[in-house]
């Protein structure tokens, strides 16, 4: 951690960023912004760390700090990457300081972030517990899987903490409360609620990089892994689509290529 | 004193079911609790905070409010069907009930509300004194107390090490009840167990005094920072209430729904203009520590926080309302 806090330090020392987004060193880890250098003696990271931190990266209160640099382990390496492809980050303004476990790697812009990601972590797979998961819903019949997803998305109140954990979901105003015309319902009741989850899974597809900010986010519990699991799988055996490696690669979702499968359009 | 074992509580929710009210009481479900209806064969989980609060069954997350038929050239009002079911929320926890004083202000101030009153007359609401807080607890910093009797009809309070629950009745409400459940209590001695120490962590009126005096402080720039704008801590809280009302169409009818709203969110208050007086994540932070601890009991002589500390568990961010209310406190000394 002591590695940490001196680059942190070292930044905000050398003016190089306004403010470090970290995680603070008591319970729960939650987010911590060090504008000064004294401040950087209270950054830690740990396994513990739910939060994809990037999602800030997207607040307007965050860029009208810009420079920023922030505490990064893999899975928020990959976002970076994600938002720098999707023309999200202005070039050169947010550094990552890259964790794993106990280690700290070092700081990176972007294209360096892109670099250590290809180098060090090129098969990083969703976690073993998570596929297992997967596995277990998928050897259902679709009925028992619909009535699954039925009571799961029965308990959701959508309070959109999944939508706000997502560096992903940065629209300045979202499909769900668009309503002219409105394309979701807004009742926190099963038909809206459904299409809600699976809108937000669907807008993440081949853009997901399975941080799990979302799932550690919904108060009720919502296995929201499962489907973000589900469409990785399929972003990357359909369209080889390895969301967060390469700052140049186009969505998927956001792309179209006359060469894509067509054979679903009758 | 009326008794009944812990391990019992399932027969008191099966009796009073029996005598025809809906129960609803906290139940572990994937790993999180949550009150919710009980049904036979269903354990009820007595120690935890459950993650929502007992509003969801006042004051529901979406509700039907107006119908209108759709008809060839036009609409016609249809009814909406008001049921108030005979409802008790069996261990609501002191900060449970202390929400209702609160919420009857706003539903009752410049307007009746007909369905929250109608459920709130249904409603009986029996709590559990807590023996213990865990660290996002602050009910002594709110004015009220592990043991608080404030808006309970009845309460229920742990005796023999957690072994026993005797059951005072403080309303007529809360007399019918036991009544009701009569077969399922006994009569004899108990030894109350000590309720959860919990020291006063901050005093809400040096709170809104500085509050009241400091609407454009920069403190609330820097306070504001982690908060990423969603509606959790609103729709968790007891005693939040803010609704928004959309109108939903489809082939033969529009419904008007009441849904939760949330201070959090970038859409809260945002007018048909364009123009939002509460641009930023900042001025909306500030608009639910104000609208707690300033506006509410300048209006209605009570505060809006009952320090169940449901918002601050649940944050994904980390923020926490009362340790937001000690910087306040400092910041006034
Ligand atoms: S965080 Fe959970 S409860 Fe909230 S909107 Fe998302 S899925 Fe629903
Ligand atoms: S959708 Fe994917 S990237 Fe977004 S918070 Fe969830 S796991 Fe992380």
């Amino acid at each position: 951690m002591k590695a940490l806090r001196e680059a942190a330090e070292k930044l905000l020392r050398e003016k190089r960023v306004s403010l470090v987004i970290g995680y603070e060193d008591r319970k729960g880890r939650p987010a911590f912004f060090a504008a000064k250098p004294e401040d950087c003696g209270r950054l830690a990271y740990d396994a513990s760390c739910r939060q994809n931190l990037a999602a800030y990266l997207g607040k307007p209160e965050i860029r009208a700090r810009l420079p920023v640099a922030v505490v990064a382990p893999p899975a928020v390496l990959r976002s970076i990457v994600v938002l720098t492809a999707e023309s999200q980050l202005p070039p050169g303004q947010v550094l990552a300081l890259a964790v794993d476990g106990d280690s700290f790697l070092g700081t990176f812009d972007a294209a360096g972030v892109a670099e250590l990601l290809r180098a060090k972590y090129s098969t990083l797979a969703p976690e073993p517990a998570l596929l297992e998961r997967v596995q277990g819903l998928l050897q259902k019949s679709p009925a028992e899987r619909a009535a699954f997803w039925e009571a799961e998305f029965s308990k959701c109140t959508r309070c959109y903490a999944c939508r706000a954990a997502c560096p992903g979901c940065y629209c300045s105003r979202c499909i769900v409360e668009k309503n002219a015309p409105q394309w979701i319902s807004t009742a926190a009741l099963g038909h809206g609620n459904y299409t809600w989850s699976v809108m937000r899974a669907f807008h993440q597809s081949g853009r997901c990089t399975l941080c799990g900010a979302c799932e550690a986010a919904c108060p009720q519990g919502l296995p929201l892994m499962l489907l973000n699991a589900v469409l990785d799988r399929e972003a990357l055996e359909e369209f080889g689509s390895r969301p967060g490696y390469d700052p140049e690669a186009k969505p998927l979702i956001g792309s179209w290529s006359a060469d894509d499968d067509h054979s679903y359009m009758r | 004193m009326k008794t009944i074992e812990t391990r019992r509580l399932p027969d008191l929710a099966q009796a009073l079911s029996a005598a025809g009210y809906c129960v609803v009481a906290p139940i572990e479900e994937g790993g999180v609790v949550r009150f919710r209806e009980w049904a036979p064969g269903l354990a009820i989980a007595p120690g935890a905070v459950p993650a929502n609060s007992s509003k969801d069954f006042l004051f529901p997350r979406s509700e039907v409010v107006a119908r209108f038929a759709l008809e060839p050239g036009g609409f016609s009002p249809a009814p909406v069907e008001r049921s108030a079911v005979k409802t008790v929320v069996l261990c609501a926890r002191p900060c449970d009930a202390a929400a209702l004083t609160a919420l009857d202000a706003v539903f009752n101030w410049d307007y009746r509300d007909g369905a929250y009153n109608a459920r709130r007359q249904a409603m009986t609401v029996v709590s559990l004194a807590c023996s213990k807080a865990d660290e996002h607890c602050f009910c002594t910093s709110v004015g009220g107390a592990p043991d608080g009797v404030a808006g309970a009809d009845a309460i229920l309070r742990p005796a023999d090490g957690g072994q026993l629950l005797v059951l005072d009745e403080l309303t007529e409400k809360g007399r019918a009840l036991a009544q009701a459940a009569a077969g399922t209590l006994s009569e004899g001695p108990a030894a109350l167990d000590a309720p959860a120490v919990l020291p006063r962590r901050f005093d809400s009126e040096a709170v809104g005094r500085w509050l009241a005096a400091n609407f454009e402080s920069p403190f609330w720039k820097e306070a504001a920072l982690a908060c990423l704008g969603c509606g959790a801590c609103a729709y968790a809280c007891p005693v939040c209430h803010c609704f928004d009302l959309q109108d939903e169409t489809d082939h033969a009818e529009c419904r008007r729904l009441r849904n939760w709203d949330s201070c959090g969110f970038g859409l809260f208050t945002l007018h048909a203009s364009g123009h939002n007086p509460r641009p930023d994540q900042s001025a909306r932070w500030r608009q639910r520590v104000m609208h707690k601890f300033s506006i509410y009991p300048q209006k209605f002589k009570t505060l809006a926080c009952t320090g169940c500390g449901r918002c601050s568990r649940l944050c994904q961010a980390g923020m926490a309302i009362a340790a937001t209310c000690e910087r306040i406190e400092a910041l006034g000394r």
